[in-house]
């Protein structure tokens, strides 16, 4: 909301106060100052000038080429608006100045080919108005030199603040006045009301009734009759253009005033359009339609409220009025409602209708029951001043349940244990004094008040200890910093990730964190998605089951700006549903994965080694040497998947521990990668952390250095072609004892000498016992029984 | 005999002068010193000698031998030397062969260093669901259906039960469900609000939550508290305020500025961290006797922090992933 500081000075004298410190001070209350404005910073540079001379430009038809004197100084300004005429005095924005509500500054132009030094200002530019015809032409008898701001009376500074949802009492000057009065220890003070009043008995003009009473608690309302709509004066313009609102008429500019004055929503009915001169507060009907002041056609339900008269609804209340009964120029007879409504009401229909106005975001949060009386009474008072009405006597106040004040006790020892320091008993009542609460009683360091109504956030204990804290100054509290020693075990649930993320990045690995939603279509490829009801865009609408389609955008994005080598991960949570209505945690499944890849060349060509693209093989010795650093890999079993019919892989090769297949990687299907505009191959290894994590080594038990030597045999075999290493490597182990330990592939050979289709595959075999040493005899007695099986099942020969 | 040594050292010397490199050297070792040489077969002759004779050229042959190992041994070591500094030249200009190391992303790197610093603090880090149910994203936290705090956190629903988490808090109501105080967590994760995605702002975020909840914790350790963090996060001559804020789960509320001051520009506060007393209607909800116990809450957005301490003015660079960008850090 803005303030106006000179407005703000109507209800608190701020004499010997700086700026900085009222802003300070807004702040330290939790009115958190967003912005503040000078209007003489703000209009810094425009002046009033006189134009001297005015010639067509020589280059263009629509442009003017004037002379512009500007207290005895002449400027060269060129001039788009067609009613430039010599004579006229303007306000001329000079070097410098910069235009308001834009980033546009003024500056030293040629406009085709004519110097400017300036810009003759139109309304608009000024941002006084909506006016853009033309220039503002100014009264001739206005000293040329005259500061624009001076001229206008803009020597107001407008503040910015933000208000908190509990606060909906500082929503006015008046409200942010009385918090800066109990910070600054100063009054806070209230304009009078002085009415003269006719005869005429308002209840013989108009009657009020309230059929809701819940949702509406309180009704006021008083007539001004005889009223002239005019234009306001420019003492109450000024006030609302200082806060960025538009001026309308003189009743319709005196309820908006009175709005941002002391925070209550007023609406003004021409009480000549009001059948039988009657109110009645009623819930709508179900599916009833109204048409508010936008013009727009609403429909209703049951559990909005509606004003009405004897025939038909005239306003939403609380929201919006209807055009069926808004003053206009011819309105003489006015009925202002001063109500107070239930906010959730409100809130409800407002949200509903998608309509937030001044007044419903005021009766949403809590206005003040008690203050509608007085907001009647000072619009009429001002309605009958600036339109020379009448005010009939008295008013309609239907306030069928009084809403009692609140009491709430404070144990003065729970100030101490809640914030930490001793607040002495004096300086919290001075505090409560501030605030205009009332000591009910003091009974034993319980104190308790009697809390106003405009303060909705008050009701407990704690709301009263916040207020101490906040008035007291957050800054003043001590800090007290306490390194606590906790006995019980720390917990880490982000431990194994951070090691996942250690042992991928010391790999070559970059970590990448996309965006969780996607689109419907795509989502859909990867598993079953949950949507959102109300995403920003349909490209963002559901909920990622998998953390492929990120993966293979950022490469994509990635090989667009000639990255093309890439190692990427991503950490995150993917979401799959199993039931189509998600009523419980059960119908859907939230499960933690790591997704690594790799693409392009592994290395390129240097000095020292040839360039070479990366391959199946890359992707699985990092996954192996992966798996070896985070998991028990004794565990892991691994499937291979030669040919898929499905899914994003062309190939793939599956991890399992226990039943549960965890991890999947291959290569990624070109029509896959096509959807990406990805034609490089990329592997990719999708892993579930969650299931990953229960295989974790907690602690690994150090096992005993070898002291006996190891024996290693070299053998080589030449087998069909398409018979695999992981076959050959079976066989070798099932036909051996545990003294083989190892069989390491480190040679493969093909070549037309060893006959049609055949390739040589040569094995390192280790052999070992932890307890003695192998005799040469045993180890080649194992060795040739291991030769002799590959050879006889796989039909194969030894070679060499 | 004596002949024989005087013969053989003599020929030894000659033929001493004349290598030049390691090769012949070897071959005169051959020659002279090895199991089939001069000296040696001297000594087998020796071994032959009668008993009485053999003091007479020992100490002679002893000598002879030893001292033609030691010009051995010296040209050997002189020769190993040069042929060393010969072979040793290598380009010292040539690029090595380089690893390319990979990076945890900018925003894992920033709550890394935060986590670091609360877990020296005493704080346990626990996790939670991104998902979450209305009841545990909201209610719980004293948010009531149809109070104008839920605006405050612009939420993507699935139905009218279930939510993309808009704060880590739920996390904060799993843990008091299922535990008594003391309780001090740390919890990170990623958050979602139902914004336009612009520079400042993106559709999800990570934030780090922190709870403290036991008999005398106070507002004043909540203050010396994040103080502890703010000096150790921005350095000790951080300057910061707290000001009175509103959240629905805190009581009293404060949020946090520190003083950013971008070099040649003007200086601003800059919001950095939400925080407060456990507000005592969320104890109650988890059934943690609010008279006994009293908790202090914080959070913070990640990708601001790290906006802030490395200038990256536009939040979006995060997601993008480029490369280019990734190697910065």
């Amino acid at each position: 909301m803005k303030l106006s500081l000179n407005w703000l000075k109507q209800y608190i004298n701020l004499d010997g106060i700086s700026t900085d410190e009222v802003v300070e001070k807004l702040t330290t209350a939790g009115l958190e100052v967003d912005d503040v404005i000078d209007q003489k910073k703000l209009y810094n540079n425009f002046v009033v000038g006189y134009v001297k001379e005015r010639e067509d430009h020589p280059n263009a038809d629509k442009l003017s080429k004037c002379k512009v004197e500007v207290g005895g100084e002449e400027f060269p300004i060129v001039c788009g608006a067609p009613n430039v005429k010599a004579g006229q005095k303007i306000i001329l924005a000079k070097v410098g100045a910069v235009i308001p509500n834009s980033d546009f500054t003024i500056s030293k132009a040629k406009i085709r080919g004519e110097e400017s030094m300036g810009m003759i200002c139109s309304e608009r530019e000024l941002g006084i108005s909506d006016n853009h015809e033309g220039i503002m032409v100014l009264d001739e008898n206005i000293e040329s030199g005259t500061e624009f701001c001076e001229l206008f009376g803009f020597n107001d500074v407008i503040i910015d603040i933000d208000i908190t949802p509990n606060r909906a009492d500082a929503f006015s000057h008046v409200g942010s006045a009385r918090d800066l009065a109990a910070m600054f220890g100063r009054n806070l003070n209230l304009p009078e009301i002085k009415l003269s009043e006719t005869d005429e008995d308002v209840k013989t003009i108009a009657s009020i009734e309230i059929e809701n009473a819940i949702d509406c608690p309180r009704y006021v309302a008083k007539v001004i009759k005889n009223v002239t709509i005019k234009e306001s004066p420019k003492w109450l313009k000024d006030r609302l253009l200082a806060i960025g609102l538009r001026p309308i008429n003189n009743v319709v500019d005196v309820t908006n005033f009175i709005l941002y004055e002391i925070g209550q929503p007023l609406h003004a009915f021409d009480l000549d359009k009001l059948a039988g001169n009657k109110i009645i507060v009623r819930s709508a009907d179900k599916d009833e339609k109204f048409i508010t002041l936008d013009s727009k056609e609403r429909k209703l339900l049951e559990t909005d409220l509606l004003i009405c008269d004897a025939e038909k609804a005239v306003a939403i209340a609380g929201v919006m009025g209807g055009e069926n009964s808004e003053v206009t120029n011819e309105t003489k007879n006015i009925l202002i409602e001063s109500a107070y409504f239930r906010p959730s009401s409100v809130r409800k229909t407002s949200k509903k209708l998608g309509l937030q106005t001044d007044a419903s975001i005021r009766f949403e949060r809590g206005c003040d029951v008690n203050i509608t009386l007085f907001a009647a009474k000072r619009a009429a008072q001002l309605i009958a001043e600036l339109g020379d009405g009448e005010i009939t006597k008295g008013e309609i106040d239907i306030y069928p349940n009084e809403i009692a004040k609140k009491e709430v006790s404070l144990r003065v020892s729970r100030v101490k244990k809640i914030l930490g320091f001793e607040v002495a008993i004096e300086k919290i009542k001075e505090i409560f004094i501030g605030l205009e609460f009332e000591i009910v009683s003091e009974l034993e360091e319980v104190l308790t008040y009697s809390i106003p109504t405009f303060r909705h956030d008050i009701e407990r204990e704690i709301d009263l200890i916040e207020e101490i804290a906040r008035v007291y100054g957050y800054d003043n509290i001590p800090e007290i910093a306490r390194i606590g020693v906790s006995v019980e075990r720390r917990v880490d649930n982000s431990r194994f990730n951070d090691k996942v993320r250690e042992t991928l990045s010391s790999l070559g690995f970059y970590e990448i964190i996309t965006n969780s939603l996607l689109n419907k279509e795509l989502a859909s490829k990867y598993g079953n998605p949950i949507g959102v009801l109300n995403p920003q865009s349909f490209e963002m609408s559901h909920i990622r089951p998998s953390l492929v389609p990120g993966l293979l955008a950022t490469i994509s994005r990635n090989v667009k700006v000639n990255e093309k080598n890439l190692k990427l991960y991503e950490i995150g949570h993917v979401i799959t549903k199993f039931n189509d209505e998600i009523k419980d945690f059960s119908d859907f499944e939230e499960t933690e994965h790591l997704l690594f890849a790799i693409t392009g060349l592994a290395n390129d060509d240097e000095w020292h080694s040839k360039k070479r693209e990366s391959d199946f093989y890359d992707l699985k010795g990092f996954a192996n040497s992966f798996f070896k650093s985070v998991t028990d890999y004794s565990k892991v079993k691994v499937k291979y998947n030669q040919t898929l019919e499905d899914g994003i892989f062309e190939y793939s090769i599956s991890n399992i521990i226990g039943k549960n297949i965890f991890a999947e990687g291959g290569k990624i299907r070109a029509e896959v990668l096509k959807e990406f505009g990805i034609s490089q191959n990329v592997f990719a290894f999708d892993i579930n952390l969650t299931e990953l994590k229960k295989n974790e080594v907690e602690l690994p038990i150090f096992k005993e250095l070898l002291k006996f030597p190891k024996i290693k045999k070299d053998c080589a075999f030449v087998l069909d072609s398409n018979i695999d290493y992981n076959a050959v490597v079976k066989i070798i182990i099932s036909s051996s004892t545990n003294l083989l330990k190892n069989v390491k592939l480190f040679d493969i050979f093909e070549s037309e000498s060893l006959g049609v289709n055949k390739k040589s595959l040569a094995f390192e075999l280790s052999y070992f016992d932890d307890k003695r040493t192998l005799t040469e005899e045993e180890v080649e007695k194992e060795f040739w029984k291991a030769i002799e099986s590959v050879k006889t099942k796989l039909n194969a020969e030894l070679r060499g | 005999m004596l002949d024989k040594i005087e013969l053989a050292e003599k020929n030894f010397k000659n033929e001493v002068v004349t290598v030049k490199s390691l090769e012949s050297l070897e071959e005169l070792r051959i020659k002279f010193l090895g199991r089939k040489g001069i000296f040696t077969e001297l000594f087998e002759e020796f071994k032959q000698l009668p008993s009485d004779e053999k003091p007479k050229y020992g100490q002679v042959l002893n000598k002879a031998k030893s001292s033609a190992q030691k010009v051995f041994d010296e040209l050997k070591g002189k020769l190993e030397k040069s042929e060393s500094e010969k072979k040793v030249y290598i380009d010292l200009t040539l690029d090595g062969r380089e690893v390319e190391l990979g990076s945890k992303h900018i925003l894992t790197q920033t709550l890394d260093e935060i986590k670091q610093i609360f877990k020296g603090l005493g704080f346990s880090i626990y996790e939670g669901p991104e998902l979450e149910s209305d009841h545990n994203n909201f209610e719980m936290l004293n948010f009531p259906a149809d109070h104008p705090a839920r605006d405050m956190q612009d939420t993507f629903f699935v139905n009218d039960n279930f939510l993309l988490r808009t704060h880590t808090s739920p996390v904060q109501v799993r843990l008091m469900e299922n535990k008594q105080p003391p309780i001090r967590a740390l919890m990170p994760g990623k958050v979602y609000r139902n914004e336009a995605i612009s520079a400042k702002s993106y559709c999800l975020f990570h934030q780090v939550e922190g709870l403290y909840v036991d008999e005398d914790v106070t507002f004043a350790e909540l203050k010396g508290t994040l103080v502890v963090f703010l000096k150790q996060f921005f350095g000790e001559d951080v300057k910061y305020r707290f000001r009175p804020s509103f959240f629905p789960f805190t009581e009293p509320s404060a949020e946090v500025d520190v003083w950013w001051q971008p070099k040649g520009k003007e200086g601003r506060w800059l919001e950095i961290l939400g925080c407060g007393m456990v507000d005592p209607n969320v104890l109650e909800n988890v059934k943690i006797d609010n008279e006994k116990y009293v908790g202090y809450a914080f959070g913070m957005g990640v990708e601001r922090i790290a906006m802030l301490k490395y200038g990256v003015g536009d939040i979006r660079v995060f997601f993008d992933n480029d490369k280019r960008f990734l190697k910065q850090f």
